[in-house]
């Protein structure tokens, strides 16, 4: 799975999640900050990463999310590390 | 203690009614005698399963909601969408169903009252409200999906506390109007919404509070239904407007139902200073137990405690008692004859309103002290739907050596009981509520003068 790929889902994610400004999903990238950048609020984050789990098929490990940061890059790693995981 | 010469005004209304688009398409089918119950096509679903189908019930596309499921949880409901814009999308990120309807009726009271943002803001108003909380969909399917489905804990998502937590009602009120004062929610059962409304009477009257958001509800749920109807204690065997017949002979039960009132209360000066409608004045609250270890049988004995403790000042003497009026066997006989009790045979009028819209349970004491507001404001007594043959024959409890109550049976009472609303000199209405475990709270409330 691409990157981008990845990057796509999660605005389309990013899109259910109603206390976001769905303007400022317009021009998202792999540095685009959760919380900075879209204001988003930090009990949004754990609702986007189980929906980033339903959506590209992987479970996280719980001492990742734990650990995860709040730009895009820093979740794209996270699905391509359960994907990984997932092929072992 | 009370503070030397404070009242408390109620000076705004709102809430949710079944079948009903605002208060005052409530006050129209009220005051013109129609039921608000109707078949509930959820609880037919499941048919088999159950007793009883019939509900006071308010559907979301009625309140112009629209509930959003998790696409990862079948039936979970993400959050909800106000169609109309009237809360911010962050408060109901936060809210459950029920929690919904109480800022929405938080916002139509405060309007009413006309308090300013700077008053709603401030550290002198509160918010007390409250529900029955016995089951909801949020709990129920983010259990499933933990226990019986095996899935993580993150698959209820981060808002099943904030959703479910008891005083969920009054902490959304607060977080979507900004109040900065007490925030608290009062749960005593089927009193639990006159006990809120007495508490923050209370808080105003002991000058803790200017000005108090005050109110109870139950949101709809299946989940809260399906007790009640376990305990076999719901109406059977009626046509949908014919279910809920409190003092009637054939009553077999109640009708479990939703809604929501949330009034608004004012230190009486303050309000009268601003040039505020005083919508009613509460005179007194009294509150207690019954104190004889039964968890659900009504206590004669509790309620007279419950009468002595609120007439403190004879003067004041209602010219109608709303009941609680369930519809229960136990419940309406012991209630009738606690008050004729109290007030004698004759002088006053009985309304129950859950003959009309049925038992909304932690919402049914502060809907019901809304109807008490309208029938000051329209000088109408609501009726006794259904109460169409009382018991002529003595209770059996009233054949007991040791009974100290009135001496007549039910039927002696005909004149007290409307069966239709009707037109009369209201000065002053009693508010009566009880609930499981024994708890009796009454209310006395007064047109301003």
């Amino acid at each position: 799975m691409e990157r981008q790929e990845i990057v796509n889902g999660l605005v389309e994610i990013l899109k259910t999640v109603r206390t976001i400004d769905p303007e400022k999903l317009k021009h998202i990238t792999e540095d685009t900050d959760l919380r900075a950048d879209l204001n988003t609020p930090s009990t949004e984050l754990i609702n986007i990463a189980a929906k980033a789990e339903h959506k590209f098929g992987v479970e996280f490990e719980d001492d990742d999310i734990d650990e995860l940061g709040s730009k895009i890059k820093d979740v794209v790693d996270l699905v391509l590390k359960a994907k990984a995981r997932q092929n072992k | 203690m009370p503070a030397q010469g404070r009242k408390v005004a109620v000076v705004g209304m709102g809430g949710a009614f079944p079948t009903c688009s605002g208060l005052q398409d409530f006050n129209d089918k009220l005051f013109s005698n129609q039921s608000l119950i109707r078949e509930w096509d959820k609880a037919l679903a499941y048919q088999k399963q159950l007793r009883s189908v019939v509900s006071g019930y308010i559907t979301e596309d009625e309140m112009d909601l629209e509930m959003v499921t998790a696409p990862f949880a079948e039936n979970y409901p993400e959050t909800y969408i106000d169609k109309l814009g009237r809360i911010p999308d962050a408060n109901l990120s936060t809210a459950d169903l029920g929690s919904i309807w109480a800022m929405l009726g938080a916002r139509d009271a405060v309007n009413m009252a006309g308090w300013s943002e700077k008053e709603v803001q401030s550290g002198q108003t509160g918010v007390v409200a409250g529900s029955g909380g016995s089951g909801n969909l949020i709990l129920r399917v983010a259990w499933h999906h933990f226990f019986e489905e095996g899935r993580k804990s993150r698959i209820a998502g981060s808002h099943t506390v904030d959703r479910t937590m008891f005083y969920r009602e009054a902490a959304n009120i607060s977080c979507f109007l900004k109040t900065k004062g007490v925030c608290e929610a009062i749960g005593s059962a089927c009193a639990t919404g006159l006990g809120n409304i007495g508490y923050a009477y209370r808080l105003i009257k002991f000058g803790v509070q200017d000005r108090v958001i005050a109110g109870g509800l139950e949101g709809t749920s299946l989940e809260t239904f399906i007790g009640f109807d376990g305990m076999q204690v719901l109406s059977k065997g009626f046509k949908p407007e014919e279910s809920s017949r409190p003092f009637d002979m054939n009553r077999n039960g109640f009708v479990c139902s939703f809604g929501c009132g949330i009034v608004a209360l004012e230190e009486y000066e303050m309000a009268k200073a601003r040039g505020a409608k005083i919508l009613g004045v509460i005179d007194e609250y009294f509150n207690n137990s019954d104190g004889d270890g039964d968890m659900f049988y009504p206590s004669f004995e509790g309620q007279q405690r419950l009468w002595k403790g609120l007439m403190t000042d004879p003067g004041l003497r209602p010219d109608v008692v709303k009941v609680h009026g369930t519809s229960t066997p136990a419940g309406d006989a012991v209630e009738l004859l606690s008050v004729v009790d109290a007030l004698g045979e004759s002088g006053y009028h009985i309304s129950a309103p859950k003959s009309q819209f049925g038992h909304m349970l932690g919402g049914a004491g502060a809907v019901e002290f809304i109807t008490a507001i309208l029938m000051l404001e329209n000088q109408q007594v609501l009726p006794c739907l259904n109460s169409n043959t009382l018991n002529p024959e003595l209770e059996p409890f009233q054949k007991d050596a040791k009974w100290n109550g009135p001496d007549k049976s039910l039927a002696a009472y005909r004149d007290l009981l409307p069966l239709q609303s009707f037109s009369k000199e209201i000065n002053r209405v009693a508010c009566l509520n009880y609930g499981f475990g024994g708890t009796n709270s009454a209310i006395l409330v007064s047109k301003d003068n």
